[in-house]
Formats: structure tokens, sequence, C-alpha cells
């Protein structure tokens, strides 16, 4: 059973009197623990529908079901406890609370969940430990590089040990460089701990890095043609 | 709920300029208001005294300085049902009308000082009160603001009393008063007062009624050579500060209007913070916190800043008050500005509320806002 399918979804914006429609009719599924990666012209409804799968956004029409949850059906405050355990979201940018250190920022979706002190410092520690952060967990975002602000936010969308991990242009900001440590980093535990990655980018190097990749166009979803080969670790589906 | 605490007071201190300047203004809030609160329980205390007591004053009089009764009314007044004892009482103030700094000496038969009043003397002793002629015991408000102690001699006008002792008394406007004798006191005056006093209090026996004998003694005394006016000394020191009273009945819409103030400053203060922090609330939200979470946290804040400056204006007010020995009074009746527990509850309570109602509306809006149109916003 595919972890996310989208099925029939359309969604549609209005400005002013003018409807914009960046998803018509599209359809989706992915299996867990896939890597898959998104394109699309600027504008094409990427981020869209993402939100829509990350569940901060909700579709005109068509159903969306997450990990055996309908979520298109869920009350808005059902949404927020269903979001703290499925979901992991990665921004571009601008997504650490500047007043908390690393440490309790990459805690925020632990205190959402029923876990004790104890317990929430393991998790904490583990995901400082896979983005390779120990030595800065009481370094606050300001004191800290592009890069490993950007590890953080990954650490922080980890260690609730989501269902998926959404990722909208995780490496938008970053140089050539940190670009690849980060993704390096994404499909290290795409490997490691077998979530689910759905990430959108506008660099075909980092969308080749998925095992599968998809590009929107005019609303619907395209698969691309595989010309690079599979790495070995994602074969086994 | 207190797991978002570091959170809450990081943001807080992160924005410490803006968060002293808002925890001040409500501090300044409530110290007016605790202080307008005080002179509304005092005046209350006074004008609500238990209606066991009743002052015979001279009819058509006011001013202590006017009314003279004879001395002798006391054995008329005793015969009376319903009386359980009278005592004679001549009054000298240095100022009748409406004043900050009202000095009032009271003279009444030393020996029945203790029994009509139930004073603690924090300095001296009663026998040389007693013993004395021109000693007259302080109350302790009024010798914290005069600097009196025992042994001092103290002047007022003609009188020239010596101090024999501080006392402290449950009704803290007695503590403005001076006690002395009632023979010193109408000697001294230069006035030939001998035989004459102000007024007559009267302790009612258990159960007497307090208006049967209070006419009861007006119509007695009517054959007299000076007609009275007799009722409970609640309602007797309502009408000598009858002025003063609709003056302190006003200032209560000062107190409310310092927090209304105080509601528009912290809700402008919040609705600030949420403004901006929309995207830092709209990541929380992605992270699964939900809006419910959201407006807890955002009446948090504000109720947080309510409390700690309201805080401070409350215990700010109540140091004034004690240590200022304040009061205001007129024709010999004083309002002691203290600090009471009342008071203390009331702030208290009122920052609490206060602190909610301001922030509302700041945290309906930030709960209210959508995700994603406020993470485009900035990022
Ligand atoms: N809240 C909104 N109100 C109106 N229009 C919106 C809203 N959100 C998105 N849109 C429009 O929907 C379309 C898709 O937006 P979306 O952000 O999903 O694009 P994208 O593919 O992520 O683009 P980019 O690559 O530039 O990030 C755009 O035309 C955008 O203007
Ligand atoms: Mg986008």
């Amino acid at each position: 059973m595919p972890v996310i399918e989208v099925r029939d979804v359309t969604k549609q914006f209005m400005k002013g009197s003018e409807t914009i429609t960046p998803l018509r009719d599209a359809n989706l599924e992915i299996e867990r623990g896939e890597f898959v990666s998104l394109m699309g012209a600027s504008g094409t409804g990427k981020s869209t529908l993402l939100n829509l799968i990350a569940s901060i956004d909700r579709p005109t029409s068509g159903t969306i079901v997450v990990n055996g949850t309908d979520i298109t059906r869920l009350s808005r405050s059902k949404l927020a406890n269903w979001r703290a355990a499925n979901i992991g979201y990665v921004f571009q940018t601008h997504n650490l609370v500047p007043v908390l250190t690393a440490y309790e920022n990459i805690e925020l979706p632990l205190l959402l969940l029923p876990l004790n002190r104890a317990e929430r410092r393991k998790r904490v520690e583990i995901a400082l430990g896979a983005v390779d952060l120990l030595d800065r967990a009481n370094h606050y975002p300001r004191q800290l590089s592009g890069g490993q602000e950007q590890r953080v936010g990954i650490a922080r969308a980890i260690v609730a040990d989501p269902t998926v991990v959404v990722a909208d242009e995780p490496t938008g900001d970053l140089d050539e460089t940190t670009s690849s440590q980060i993704l390096d980093l994404l499909q290290r535990l795409n490997r490691e701990l077998g979530t689910t990655f759905l990430m959108v980018t506008h660099d075909p190097d980092a969308a080749a890095i998925a095992g599968r990749r998809l590009r929107l166009e005019q609303g619907r979803l395209v698969e691309v043609a595989d010309h690079v080969p599979v790495p070995a670790a994602l074969e086994v589906r | 709920m207190f797991r978002f605490l570091p959170y809450l007071l990081k943001t807080l201190w992160r924005h410490r300029t803006r968060t002293l300047l808002t925890v001040s203004g409500s501090a300044v809030a409530l110290f007016v208001f605790s202080f307008v609160l005080s002179v509304q329980v005092g005046l209350k205390q006074l004008t609500e005294q238990d209606d066991s007591v009743l002052v015979v004053f001279q009819a058509n009089k006011f001013c202590p300085a006017t009314s003279h009764l004879p001395q002798d009314y006391e054995l008329k007044i005793r015969e009376i049902p319903g009386v359980r004892n009278v005592v004679p009482i001549q009054v000298f103030t240095n100022n009748c009308r409406a004043s900050l700094d009202v000095i009032v000496f009271y003279g009444i038969p030393a020996e029945q000082v203790r029994q009509a009043r139930d004073f603690t003397l924090r300095s001296g002793n009663w026998s040389e009160f007693e013993s004395h002629q021109d000693a007259g015991i302080v109350g302790h408000r009024l010798a914290t603001r005069r600097k009196l102690k025992t042994g001092d001699k103290f002047t007022v006008g003609a009188v020239n009393v010596t101090v024999a002792g501080i006392f402290t008394s449950r009704n803290p406007s007695e503590e403005d008063y001076v006690y002395c004798h009632l023979g010193f006191l109408q000697r001294t005056r230069g006035l030939d007062l001998v035989g004459t006093v102000t007024q007559h209090e009267v302790f009612l026996a258990p159960g007497a009624d307090p208006a049967t004998v209070a006419s009861e003694i007006d119509e007695r005394l009517k054959g007299g050579t000076v007609r009275t006016d007799t009722r409970t000394k609640g309602v007797f020191q309502a009408s000598s500060l009858a002025d003063l009273i609709d003056l302190i009945d006003l200032s209560k819409y000062l107190g409310y209007a310092c927090l209304g103030l105080m509601t528009v400053l912290l809700s402008t203060t919040t609705i600030m913070t949420v403004e901006d922090r929309v995207q830092q609330h709209a990541v929380l939200q992605t992270l699964g916190v939900s809006t419910g979470r959201i407006f807890r946290l955002v009446l948090a804040e504000c109720l947080l800043l309510s409390v700690l400056g309201g805080f401070i204006g409350i215990f700010a007010a109540a140091a004034t008050l004690t240590f200022s020995g304040m009061s205001i009074g007129a024709e010999a009746v004083t309002i002691a500005f203290t600090p009471s527990l009342e008071v203390l509850m009331t702030g208290a309570m009122v920052t609490v509320m206060v602190g909610v109602i301001a922030g509302l509306a700041p945290a309906w809006r930030a709960s209210r806002a959508e995700i994603v149109p406020a993470l485009r916003s900035i990022g």
C-alpha cells in the first residue's frame, strides 16, 4: 500500500477575479521509503502540492491519503496532532525559531508528543548526531552558518520519526558545496531511517539523487525517465 | 503548556526593551489603581463601622471646633436603656477643612481610653500616660509621618503634649490621632471649655437598636441648653467626610482609566509581537502546534507581561502607603491610606483579568492566521 496517495486533487486560488489552478486532477502514489524529487517551472504548483501532502493546506477537491489517513477529512486541530506525528517539513529558509538554541529547535516537535524529558533528550541527541552537529547543540541560529542552520532544520524534521519528510527547495539558498553536503545527508537519512522523502528542487543535480523523479506540468505529475542509475540502496523496493 | 515556557520567556527576553516598557506601563497603571483603591477601602472602613457605637454631636454643627455639648449630658445619656457606656470627648484639630496633614487630638478621660479603644502600645506604657496630665499617646501612622517617639514633646497650635507611648490599632484611621487627657485639652485651648465637650461617644448594649437609642437620646436632651444630633459612628464619619467622599468616589474613574490604558498598552504590544512572528507561528503550526496552543501561548505571553508589571505596581503602592503613612482628613476624621489584603487581592485579580482581556484579540488573531500565506509572507 502506498504511503502517500494523491487522488484527483485540484487546487485553485482566487486572485481577485482571476482563478489560478496550479493542480488539476493530479494523481500520485509514493511507496514507503521512496525518495522522490519534484521539479517544474516556477509557479507550477510544486510548493502547493507539498503543502497539501504536509496537510498545512487543503485541496479544492480530491483526496489525499497519507499513512492510511484521509487528511482531507480531518479537522484543523486533529490535523495539527496528525502532523506532529507524521510529517517532517524542511523549509528553504527562515525556519528556525531565532530565540531557541539548535537543541531547543530540534526538541520543538517532541514537545507535542507524550515523551518525558529524558526520552526527548535521547531523541534530540540522536538527531543532532545524524546531522553531525552535536557540538553545536547550544548555539543559536544566528551563530550558525546557512548550511548548519539547514542541518538543524533537517534534524528537527526527522526527530519525531515522521512517516514522510517533505522538503521545499532545501538547498535553494545554499552554495554548491553545502548543497551537496545537505543532499548527501538527506540521502543517507532516507537510506538509514527508511523515511519517505519528497523534495522539491530546481536543481537537476539535486533531483538526480532521488530514486524517483517527477515533474509538475500543467497541473499534473509526470514521471521523468531514468537516465541516472538508481542508487543501489534504493533499488530494493 | 509549561513545556513551552522557555520559548515564551526567551521570546520576551529577546525583545527586552519592549517588554520592559510594557511592564513599566502596567506597573504604573496598577500603582495608581492600588493607590486609589486603598483610599476607597479606607473610606469604606470608616463609613461602614459597626453601628454599635453612636456619636452625639451638637445639632447643625459640623466642625468639631463649633460643637459644644455640656459634659454632664453624659449622665443623662447613661440613663437611657440600651446604653452600655458613654465617653465624653473633646476634639481638637489643626485643620477643619480637607487636608493631607490633619492632626487630631482626642481628649478623653484617661482611664477610659483602654476600654473605649482597642489600642496596643508599641512603645511607652499606659501608667505613664494615665498618671501625667500633659501626656498623650500617638498613633503609629502619625508618629511615622511626624517622626515622633516616646518622650518627645509634640506641639500643634496651643496644644503641647509629651508623647507617653505609640499605639497601633486594628482600625488604621485611629493611628492618625493623638489621644490625651480630657481635662488637659479642655484647659489648654485657652478657651473656657471646662464643662463642655465636642461630642459624646455612646457604646450600645448588645441587642440595642441604634436608631431607637439615637432618637431617644436626641429626644431626652431636647430640653437641655444645646440641641443634639445623634448618629451611628459610621454615618457620623461619612457626613464629616461628605466633601471628600464625592471626590474620592470620582477618583475611582482614574483607577478605571489606568486599567483601560493598561489593557490597550498590553494589547498593542502583544499584537506587535504577533505580527512580528506571523511566520514563526506558521512554522510552529507546520511542526504540529495546534491553533489552540498558539492561542494559549499568545495569551500567556500577554498575561505574563501584565502580571509582571501589575505585581510590581501593587507592591510599589503597598510599600509607598506603608512607609509614607499618608492620610487625608476633614473635620477631625481621617482616612488612612493603608494597603490591605483586600487591595492586594483585588489588584492581583484585576491584573490577571486585564492580562487575559488584553491578550484575547492578539491570541485570536495569531491562531486564525492561515499557515501557507503566513509561511510565504517573508520567506
Ligand atoms: N495563497 C495563494 N493565493 C493565490 N495564489 C497562490 C497562493 N499560493 C500559491 N499561489 C499561486 O499558485 C501558483 C503555484 O504556486 P507555488 O508556490 O506552488 O509554485 P511553485 O511551483 O512552488 O513555484 P516556485 O518554484 O517559484 O517556488 C502560483 O502561480 C502562485 O502564484
Ligand atoms: Mg515553491
